[in-house]
């Protein structure tokens, strides 16, 4: 259940994340990629937040410096009331307990030299928690309850299957009863009957550890379908966000919009009237002037070439807490 | 009814590995008409890439082999001509589009050089002319620029943009059959409905037919009109877009279509999911292939195939019990 009084266990606040591009024969930072350009959001204890966007739109760089993986430009990452945006090295131990991580590629994100039972009993290690016979009975109980067989402990990760892979990413990422787990498009490398078990082992863990997930996907319905509420990104910056169902009926932003309309439905029947938008997603290193969705944005006037709007408060069907950034919502 | 351009009847591929022969795919039988837009779909491994490279005769050497069965297209069967006679026919008549936009094309050559290449291969033009017809096709495939474009590099593009070049070789001798493997899959999905609009404009301008491979039942009822459906190396159940979709008869169909979140999906509600794993193709089961993950399974689907009956005169599947189910 979604603790909606309790203060948020994540809050973000203007987070910025510029990369330097280094140029020229001497390696000079003469331009920035802003990836993550002035993003704010929060997360209540049991609640899922979807971000979802297109490649290039900075989804995963957010998810990163939550995790703390990178350092941010600037900005305010709070979790449970402290900033944990600018700690180093050994302070940030005990958060990292507490904020875990699924990757997209689980081949990739697992060592493929120790057997699944060194992979689970490693983060008790770094954290020094419990000796051996307990952390192996941890990971023996890990093991349960994201449905692999007890034997898999001895199996080293090439011997899984994709969708048995992800499970035992998801066993590594709960293993030290995190509060928070950022999946970074955890099931798009997955066949769709893989892709459904996942998200339903998600859901239920949620259930029953309470999590909280910061879940990034390119995938609007995979969002739609494990969310709570949904903030779309582009080019660095939130353009909307709010509740799954409010967004879906109602969504405000062109973007948010074209982007809805350009899913393929799976319905033979179904006739699309598609919003189709043109072109590619500009470079972070060059944004175009004032809004940055612009060129591409099917409904565009005069004025979005020069004033980038502002996310602000629109109204939504059921009175709930629905952001938009479009200057045509503003008058 | 219109014509049949491309039938393959009981093709069986097998592959030479480490482990000893693999049967990739088993009696797989499709066809094509003409001006229609076919859609194999089917997960990781069940056989649907294989399919694309047999016909286009394109199966990594000398692992892969055609060991039975006919692909008939325009009068003659591609599984006997010669190989110099298969590439004349590549990339002129069938053309064929792959998943990666960038491994397809070579990134040490301009998008002119890999774009005219094809032209003058196969047809008696001049080089003014062939360069003249490559502007024509990348304005058409809707490249900004497209004189500029031609004097740069792959790795100049965007993914979509790449993707537009590779349409425009694969179209440029105006094939009669296109290929597609999985061609939006790399894509985001702004640019998948780009893309997917331009290939139906193309197709129902140049009246070609399209072989479209994808594992996205979403892509495929948007545009195909014939489905197949395959499981580890089998077709399962092929039909019309609206047999398949309206009346699916294959439990593996009808698992398929129930575990895929939609946007009317209610949010955190259980999906359906097919428990198990496809079975490896180096031990394969006796019976139906789809057994040991099958709801619906009774004992006697362990010992022989199912036999492929019609459901209706459009829609085939094979199962013992699509008639109870």
């Amino acid at each position: 259940m979604i603790d909606q009084n309790s203060p948020p266990i994540l809050e973000v606040n203007n987070l910025k994340m510029h990369f330097p591009v280094k140029e020229g024969i001497l390696l000079r930072a003469s331009k920035f990629n802003k990836a993550v350009d002035g993003v704010s959001f929060h997360i209540q204890p049991g609640e899922t937040l979807g971000l979802v966007g297109e490649s290039g739109c900075g989804k995963s760089t957010l998810g990163r410096c939550i995790a703390r993986l990178y350092e941010p430009t600037e900005g305010n990452i709070k979790f449970e009331g402290n900033n944990i945006s600018q700690l180093k090295g050994r302070a940030l131990l005990p958060y990292r307990k507490h904020i875990q991580m699924i990757f997209q590629d689980p081949m990739e994100s697992l060592n493929s030299r120790h057997t699944v039972g060194d992979i689970l009993e490693e983060p008790f290690i770094i954290q020094n928690i419990g000796d051996r016979a307990s952390r192996q009975k941890r990971v023996m109980e890990l093991l349960e309850i994201v449905g692999l067989p007890a034997r898999s402990i001895s199996r080293y990760p090439f011997e899984f299957s994709g969708g048995q892979r992800q499970r035992i990413c998801v066993a590594r990422a709960i293993a030290l009863n995190p509060k928070l787990i950022i999946c970074d498009e955890p099931v798009s490398a997955l066949d769709v009957s893989i892709q459904s078990q996942i998200l339903n082992l998600l859901n239920d863990l949620q259930k029953e550890f309470n999590l909280s997930y910061l879940f990034i996907a390119h995938d609007l319905a995979v969002v739609k379908h494990i969310s709570d509420r949904i903030a779309i990104m582009y080019l660095g910056k939130i353009v909307e966000s709010g509740l799954g169902q409010e967004i879906y009926h109602n969504p405000q932003h062109p973007y948010t919009k074209s982007l809805m309309s350009a899913i393929p439905v799976p319905d033979p029947h179904h006739k699309s009237e598609r919003q189709l938008i043109t072109g590619d997603v500009p470079s972070a290193i060059n944004p175009p002037a004032g809004c940055a969705f612009h060129p591409r944005c099917p409904v565009v006037q005069d004025k979005c070439k020069q004033k980038a709007p502002t996310l602000r408060e629109v109204p939504s069907k059921e009175g709930d807490a629905h952001e938009a950034s479009c200057l045509l919502l503003e008058d | 009814m219109s014509e049949i351009l491309l039938e393959v009847n009981n093709l069986i591929t097998e592959f030479e590995t480490d482990e000893g022969r693999v049967r990739a795919i088993s009696d797989v039988s499709l066809s094509v008409n003409e001006g229609e837009t076919l859609g194999i779909v089917g997960e990781s491994g069940c056989g649907k890439s294989v399919t694309a490279l047999s016909i286009m005769r394109l199966l990594p050497q000398p692992m892969g082999q055609i060991v039975g069965g006919r692909i008939a297209f325009g009068g003659q069967d591609l599984t006997q001509v010669p190989i110099t006679k298969m590439q004349k026919i590549r990339g002129d008549q069938i053309s064929m589009v792959f998943q990666e936009p960038m491994t397809a094309l070579n990134p040490v050559h301009t998008i002119g050089k890999q774009l005219t290449e094809v032209l003058l291969l196969h047809k008696d033009i001049s080089a003014q002319e062939a360069i003249r017809q490559s502007v024509a096709i990348l304005d058409r495939v809707g490249i900004p620029s497209p004189d500029i474009r031609m004097t740069e590099y792959p790795h100049q593009l965007s993914g979509g943009m790449r993707q537009r070049v590779v349409i425009a070789i694969a179209l440029a001798c105006k094939p009669k059959l296109l290929i597609a493997d999985e061609p939006t899959t790399a894509l985001d999905v702004t640019i998948q409905a780009q893309i997917l609009e331009l290939i139906k404009e193309l197709q129902a301008e140049m009246g070609m037919s399209v072989l479209l491979i994808t594992h996205d039942l979403g892509v495929i009822a948007e545009t195909c009109e014939q489905v197949v459906v395959m499981y580890a190396g089998k077709v399962a159940e092929k039909g019309s877009v609206f047999d398949i979709f309206d009346r699916p008869s294959h439990p593996y169909t009808q698992g398929l279509l129930a575990s895929i979140p939609t946007l009317e999906t209610e949010p955190k509600s259980k999906l359906n999911t097919i428990e198990g794993m496809v079975p490896s193709l180096m031990d394969l089961p006796e019976g139906c292939r789809f057994e040991n993950r099958c709801p619906h399974r009774k004992d006697d689907c362990t010992n022989s195939p199912p036999p492929i009956e019609k459901v209706s005169e459009s829609h085939e599947v094979s199962c013992f019990r699509w008639n109870e189910l």
